[in-house]
């Protein structure tokens, strides 16, 4: 059985195609990738990620236990601030990427992916023991949109009043309609934009006053490009079960200068198998699975994410290079459909995003 | 989902449309596939005089999310292709009839008997996502 979001019977009515995605009936385009991710570049469109997951950790432990939890630095980090991370194995290979949201000294918001919210909770269950927090699931109770693009915060403001121009990876805690919302300004496509955290039944009225205003609604296609075009790693295809942070291009995640954390140990020897690498190609759309050759003909890696760039008009992906096979020339060719065709290895993100 | 089937063509179950005309059959991708794909970025075609034979794959339509394999309708060489898609592949999502994509030459009239009419595309249509 699949799950759906609060606002599924909105997808549907605005002509939405549904495709089922980590156990959810979600809306992967409403007219057309294209001009989705385009609205997203130039103006403002918002997202239902409502599937995603939503762990409150509470108490005087509650920075510790998640700092110790995860390999980014979270003790850190002031109130108010959200943190990217990795959440890794004593062996340093990666659960989940999420973020941490630090609602208050003592009270931590953490966004995981859908598909992993049974498999984190239950790890960090297992790690809660000797620290004094409390660890709620609420991801059943939480509605999420984001709301990106240069215009979110215009269109937010309108919504909520008293907003502020806070800071990109900053978080607050609003109202809306009288109901509690959490308003974090970050997202995953490399543009301004908000995430909104709140009940089912504020969230649908944030929605349809957002389609009110105009606001164009936005699948998970277009959300795929976006992140793809910004080089933001996606869980399932840059990271696994089987890659560490490194492998995945996430070194600058991990502090290993921290006291202690789980995975220290390991992801000090700082020992990668793989290289992630960004290609472009003039012929040819990459697709996830395709092998990737050196100048020899030889197959060195795999893509792991590619599309096409609908800013760019060509083909961009991720690629996983095993590291003692990593050619010197930095030639890379991607067999696509028994096709050999060049690629460009590029050392900037393919697309810059106008975030803050 | 309504979808235009002109009454004149004949389909496949994997949504290609088929024109007859003396001997050479002109293929295409009905306007259902083109709306079910998307913005579509890309079309590879067989060269001209590449033989094809029925329900083989003979290209590629990719939009921006997926690949989809197009089946050949019937047996026979290629005689033509549209060239001028394959730089403006956005055209079939503009005009899937008139974005013709190859022309096949074949031996066995009858084959294109065995396709289905726009009555039966339809009931097909209607009855599978």
């Amino acid at each position: 059985m699949t799950h759906k979001t609060y606002l599924f019977d909105e997808h549907v009515k605005l002509g939405a195609k549904i495709v089922p995605f980590a156990g959810w009936d979600m809306p992967v385009q409403y007219t057309s990738v294209k001009d989705e991710v385009l609205a997203v570049r130039r103006e403002v469109g918002v997202f239902d990620v409502s599937h995603m997951g939503e762990f409150f950790v509470e108490g005087p432990d509650a920075e510790t236990f998640v700092d110790y939890l995860v390999t980014n630095d979270i003790l850190n980090a002031p109130i108010g601030k959200a943190v990217y991370s990795p959440l890794c194995r004593e062996d340093g290979t990666v659960i989940d990427d999420l973020i941490v949201y630090k609602l208050e000294k003592n009270r931590i918001l953490i966004c995981v992916n859908a598909s992993n919210i049974e498999k984190d909770f239950n790890w960090i269950k297992s790690k809660h023991q000797h620290f004094n927090c409390s660890l709620i699931n609420a991801s059943t109770s939480y509605s999420l949109l984001a709301l990106q693009g240069p215009k979110s915060f215009k269109v937010l403001q309108s919504l909520l009043n008293e907003l502020s121009d806070i800071d990109y990876y900053s978080v607050i805690e609003s109202s809306y309609l009288g109901s509690s919302v959490i308003v974090a300004r970050t997202g995953y496509t490399g543009e301004d934009g908000f995430e909104i955290f709140a009940n089912h039944l504020t969230i649908k009225s944030i929605w349809e006053k957002l389609m009110e205003l105009g606001v164009t609604p936005c699948g998970l296609a277009a959300r795929d490009v976006l992140r793809l075009e910004v080089c933001y790693p996606l869980y399932g295809h840059e990271l696994n079960d089987e890659v560490n942070p490194y492998d995945a291009g996430l070194g600058w995640t991990v502090k290993t200068m921290k006291p202690r954390f789980v995975g220290k140990e390991a992801l000090t020897s700082k020992t990668s198998k793989f290289k992630l690498v960004k290609l472009s190609t003039e012929k040819g759309i990459p697709r996830e699975g395709y092998p990737v050759l050196n100048s020899r003909n030889e197959e060195i890696g795999t893509i792991t994410s590619g599309t096409m760039s609908v800013v760019l008009n060509k083909g961009i992906a991720f690629a996983r290079i095993k590291l003692d096979q990593y050619p010197s020339d930095e030639v890379f060719q991607i067999d696509i459909r028994q096709k050999l065709y060049s690629a460009q290895i590029i050392k900037k993100p393919f697309v810059t995003g106008g975030h803050k | 989902m309504a979808t235009n089937i002109p009454m004149n063509l004949k389909y496949t179950k994997d949504h290609e449309w088929a024109l007859l005309e003396g001997n050479t059959v002109t293929v295409g991708i009905t306007d259902f596939a083109q709306s079910a794909l998307g913005d579509i970025v890309f079309l590879e075609v067989p060269e001209i005089g590449t033989h094809l034979s029925s329900g083989s794959t003979f290209g590629v339509v990719e939009s921006i999310k997926s690949v989809s394999d197009l089946y050949s309708p019937v047996t026979g060489e290629v005689v033509e292709k549209n060239s001028e898609l394959e730089g403006s592949p956005e055209k079939i999502n503009q005009d899937a009839y008139g974005s013709w994509l190859i022309k096949v030459k074949i031996k066995d009239m009858s084959e294109v008997n065995n396709l289905l009419t726009a009555e039966q595309y339809q009931e097909f249509c209607n009855t599978s996502h």
